[in-house]
């Protein structure tokens, strides 16, 4: 649908948002991105161009001028909508690696109008304009990571996964003919399934290889009023050699730090003061609150579920799973939406774990791959056992991980706005 | 003949029936309007009944106290489980009816029932559309009514083509309801053109089967009918042959002169039942094609000719069947052709069948944009239960996808629609492997009873075989086998009802069918809650509100375009939100974001710079 004239008139435009794309400090170039519509326009004006003069694939050479005193001498490439990283509008201007011309230069472009970017708000873009998807996404920003192995390309991790998708789709569409038709109108070729299956099976293996080698473990902080039993869960799932103490810088605010494997991802969990208590534990427990920011993954745990969260924990946290614990010594069922468990008979621990797993923002690309590569393995035992309704459904089930993690129909944004939350701006 | 009938069903084929049987169970009066008594029931198509998916279908027709199950157990010739060798989540029960016998015994459960038959034809509805008032026959006048369940077929202004051969018919030797047609389009009711064809029958003496693949019934104590039905006692075999490379040739030869080549016909085939000319333009590397020789009925004087469905001149059809092995001096009785009819759009229509502008109008069977006996029946019986329900004031209820295919198919066929006649396919059912045909029984209780359309009798049936299947399960869970959990070992590849009789002897004496049943449902728990839960998050995000955002305009994570319609349309949920046209994955994706950006910390200084 082209964009109509009534629309352009209105000119509400996305907002414009500017960054410094290259590290901060001297250097001998530095790159500005400024992106949204209007960014044309705004750049004409600093550079005192006549309007229009950026439409399209351009490169200007000229002064960016703010009432008649030259910042510095620049050249600015225009990307046209649809064209650009983000897919919106975009320049990108090439200035000199001087700190304060490059301030300045921000700043005017601020005072016309543009404002700042957000952490990985360029991505994000990218990522919403349908420019980039999930897994690009995720890739860049460990690609970015500098403690990570740089070997691995944010577009060679999304194209075996979307290869895979399309052996998956392929072997599905096998399996589901045999099933509708094998029967009456076809003359069943189950051979070639197996083949395409044993193909699609070294495929897995090899996203998985992939997805781990550019994935940050994730963190679940559990929480709850004292005495429920929080320190005790701890150690049932983190094992009991795991550290009391972390060595991690900025987390220890938080208690103690522990990690547990699910489905071979590493999940961190974080032990925390109880929420009611009084002195130190009141301190630790309200800068943990405090620590907060919206989107932390939280386990709420209190005896028989009797304490809900208070509405300042609640609204400060992402995703919460309620726990009824202590189930040895409650016996009674209070409420069926919460979990019942007991660190000592163990009741409830697998819910637990799988909950966990299920976590929105604990998505993970290894996590996914890792059941992926489980779910068509299976398959294929299935097939040769001639159980084709279950080979099916773990052909199924694997495509929906897999489109999920490629942004096709399933919601992921979570996990990709975490990716995008630890990108450095201009990213 | 009364004065005024709390429901009136137009159409007497496998939609019209249920829905007839279906309301007088709910104790409406009914009246049944057809415009030939006597072909009341009729296979118009092929002898069978079932297959996979419809013949779990079938099951949930019983289920529901309907009468195909019985119909279909009483006179069927052979029975086959197909897939039988691909998990018993596929099981795919298919007979070989006796036409004939078939009408007959569904005509007789009509009579039975109480509901006044007459043969006329309605040529419009009465009354205003938003709540009629009954209907109007040509030879009888107005008929009221509380609620009509139009169940019409392929009689909409049906038009039929053989080569150049054009004229006016629902079916071979039948009317088209034009009148009708133009009354609801006059109405303002959106109505699309879909086609479907039949093969061409053929005397069965004049048939050489010595040559011909013998097809027979496969022995098994297998009843469709969760009542433990009259099985017939006769038996017909089948024949297979193939088309050969003459066969395809003769097709290309007249393929200029069939009518849906030749765009005389506007209608969407059925891609999944495509006549033979479809098939030789689709997979033109194909050499052979599979052909079903199968007999009318019961020492029927007929075949039918599965698989060469085709709308070519007489002359044409002549040569092509002749050219298989064993019909060379062959004659055909009846010729194929293909029938275009008018369907509703989805749009029109609401998820309990009643057309969505009308308080009192339901409608079942192709005039849905499906095509089968089975797909039309089920829709029959639901339109049939909430008609009765409305025309006794009571709410309509509608089916879960999870729990039936007749879920699944009404949910497909209201809300995606249908780009060629619907047929139903296992594959189309996310929760498959609950749907199976040995627990139609237990799944549909609940809703059956909801709907009010189980007689006493029935209920007791169904509720003896809940009774039995919780006892059974009691002791799945108290018992242990090989050293496990008799419900962990039901998951295990290869062990079943048999084995697990011979080594828990508390088992001993439990009806086999149910007690395996159960082992099935245990065996596929796990997978049928994840889809469960899977299916209730689904429906969770459909319920996120939009209602407090005022302006999409200023979302920067939407596209333009979609902004636009967005605030065009106002949609209360993302569901709504997902519909409208032009609306990417992207754009609800930015929507999410934006929404979860409006309630966390994550961007509080956005746009306080400016």
């Amino acid at each position: 649908m082209p964009y109509t004239e009534k629309s352009k008139k209105d000119n509400i435009s996305p907002e414009i948002i500017c960054a410094l794309a290259t590290p901060e400090g001297t250097s001998a170039l530095s790159v500005i991105r400024v992106s949204g519509k209007g960014s044309f326009e705004i750049m004409e004006d600093v550079m005192l161009l006549e309007r229009n003069r950026l439409r399209g694939m351009r490169r200007k050479v000229g002064n960016v001028t703010e009432n008649k005193r030259i910042i510095d001498e620049v050249v600015a490439i225009s990307w046209p909508e649809g064209r650009s990283f983000t897919g919106e509008e975009m320049v990108e201007i090439t200035c000199h690696g001087i700190p304060s011309s490059v301030r300045e230069i921000i700043e005017l472009l601020i005072r016309k109008g543009a404002r700042r970017a957000e952490p990985g708000e360029f991505t994000k873009r990218a990522f919403v304009n349908g420019r980039m998807n999930a897994v690009q996404v995720i890739a860049l920003a460990a690609s970015w990571d500098k403690e990570k192995d740089k070997r691995t390309y944010p577009g060679e991790t999304e194209q075996v996964c979307r290869k895979m998708l399309n052996e998956i789709e392929r072997a599905r569409e096998k399996v589901e003919g045999n099933i509708e038709f094998g029967e009456m109108h076809l003359d069943s070729n189950d051979e070639s399934i197996g083949n395409i299956l044993i193909e699609l099976v070294k495929k897995a293996e090899n996203f998985r290889r992939i997805a781990l080698s550019i994935e940050k473990s994730k963190r679940v902080v559990i929480m709850g009023p004292a005495n429920s039993g929080k320190s005790t869960l701890f150690n049932v799932l983190t094992g009991k050699e795991s550290a009391l103490v972390s060595e991690e810088p900025g987390t220890t605010r938080d208690g103690s730090i522990g990690y547990l494997e699910i489905g071979g991802r590493k999940i961190q969990l974080c032990d925390t003061a109880g929420t009611d208590g009084f002195g130190l534990d009141k301190a630790a427990s309200e800068a943990v609150i405090k620590g907060l920011d919206g989107t932390e993954r939280v386990i709420w745990m209190s005896e028989g579920g009797r304490i809900p969260p208070a509405d300042e924990v609640r609204s400060k946290i992402g995703e919460i799973i309620e726990i009824e614990a202590k189930s040895d010594i409650n016996k009674k069922k209070n409420n069926t939406e919460l979990i019942r468990i007991s660190s000592f008979t163990g009741e409830g621990l697998d819910e637990l774990k799988k909950r966990i797993s299920e976590l929105p923002g604990s998505m993970s690309l290894s996590g996914a791959a890792k059941r992926i590569e489980e779910e068509i393995k299976g398959a294929m035992e299935y097939l040769s056992s001639n159980e084709l309704d279950m080979a099916a459904e773990l052909m199924n089930e694997a495509e929906i991980e897999t489109r999920r993690i490629l942004g096709k129909g399933e919601n992921i944004q979570i996990s990709v706005e975490r990716a995008l939350a630890g990108m450095c701006v201009g990213k | 003949m009364k004065e005024e009938y709390d429901v009136i069903v137009v159409g007497g084929g496998h939609a019209g029936i249920e829905a007839a049987l279906a309301a007088r169970r709910i104790e409406c009066s009914v009246i049944l309007i057809s415009a030939k008594m006597s072909r009341i029931g009729e296979m118009s198509c092929n002898p069978a009944i079932g297959g996979i998916s419809k013949g779990t279908i079938v099951r949930e027709i019983d289920a529901m106290d309907g009468s195909m199950a019985k119909s279909a157990d009483a006179t069927r010739l052979q029975f086959r489980m197909l897939n039988r060798r691909k998990g018993p989540a596929v099981w795919g029960p298919r007979v070989q009816s006796d036409a004939d016998a078939y009408a007959r015994e569904q005509q007789k459960y009509l009579r039975k029932s109480g509901v006044f038959v007459l043969e006329d034809e309605v040529t419009e509805l009465t009354g205003k559309t938003e709540r009629v008032g009954g209907v109007k026959c040509r030879k009888k006048g107005i008929i009221k009514g509380k609620t009509v369940i139009l169940a019409a077929g392929t009689f909409l202004k049906g038009r039929l083509f053989r080569g150049n051969e054009l004229w006016k018919g629902g079916r071979i030797g039948d009317i088209s309801a034009d009148s009708l047609e133009s009354d609801l389009v006059k109405r303002m009711f959106h109505v699309e053109r879909f086609k479907t064809g039949t093969p061409a029958r053929i005397v069965r003496k004049s048939v050489n089967t010595d040559v011909l693949e013998v097809q027979k019934s496969e022995k098994s104590d297998f009843i469709f009918s969760f009542d433990n039905s009259r099985i017939s006692d006769k038996e017909d075999i089948c024949y297979a042959t193939h088309t050969n490379r003459d066969t395809m040739e003769i097709t290309k030869e007249y393929l200029h002169l069939s009518p849906l080549m030749a765009g005389r016909i506007e209608g969407t085939g059925p891609r999944y039942c495509p006549s033979f000319e479809d098939k030789v333009v689709k997979f033109p590397d194909r050499k052979s094609h599979k052909i079903y020789v199968e007999p009318m009925g019961y020492r029927s004087r007929y075949f039918y000719l599965n698989g060469l469905s085709s709308s070519l001149p007489r002359e044409a059809q002549e040569k092509m069947v002749k050219s298989l092995p064993g019909f060379e001096k062959s004659v055909i009785s009846d010729y194929g052709y293909a029938v275009e009819y008018s369907y509703f759009h989805n749009s029109e229509i609401e998820d309990t069948l009643k057309l969505r502008r009308t308080e009192n109008v339901f409608i079942a069977g192709q005039i849905c944009g499906t095509s089968g006996y089975e797909e039309a029946a089920g829709l029959g019986l639901i339109a049939g239960a909430n008609g009765g329900r409305a025309a006794k004031g009571m709410e309509p209820i509608g089916m879960s996808r999870m729990i039936s295919y007749i879920g699944v198919m009404i949910d497909d066929v209201v809300r995606k629609g249908a780009d060629e006649p619907y047929r139903m396919f296992s594959s189309r059912a996310e929760n498959r492997l609950h749907l199976r045909q040995d627990n139609a029984d237990r799944r549909l209780y609940d809703t059956a009873n909801r709907l009010g359309v189980l007689s006493e009798k029935k209920r007791d049936k169904l509720l003896e075989n809940l009774k039995e299947a919780e006892k059974v399960m009691n002791i799945l869970e108290r018992e242990t086998i090989e050293g496990i959990k008799m419900t962990k070992w039901c998951r295990r590849t290869g062990n079943n009802a048999e084995k697990a009789v011979a080594e828990v002897p508390s088992l001993y004496g439990m009806d086999m069918k149910i007690l395996s049943s159960v082992m099935l449902d245990e065996k596929y728990s796990g997978y049928i809650r994840r889809n469960l839960r899977r299916h209730e998050s689904r429906r969770n995000s459909e319920k996120i509100n939009l209602k407090e955002i005022e302006s999409y305009m200023n979302i920067d994570e939407i596209c333009w375009e979609s902004r636009e319609a967005l605030q065009r349309e106002k949609p209360d949920t993302l569901a709504e939100a997902e519909k409208i046209k032009g609306i990417r994955p992207t754009d609800l994706q930015g929507l999410l974001i934006y929404l979860s950006r409006k309630r966390s910390t994550w961007n509080t200084t956005d746009g306080s710079e400016r």
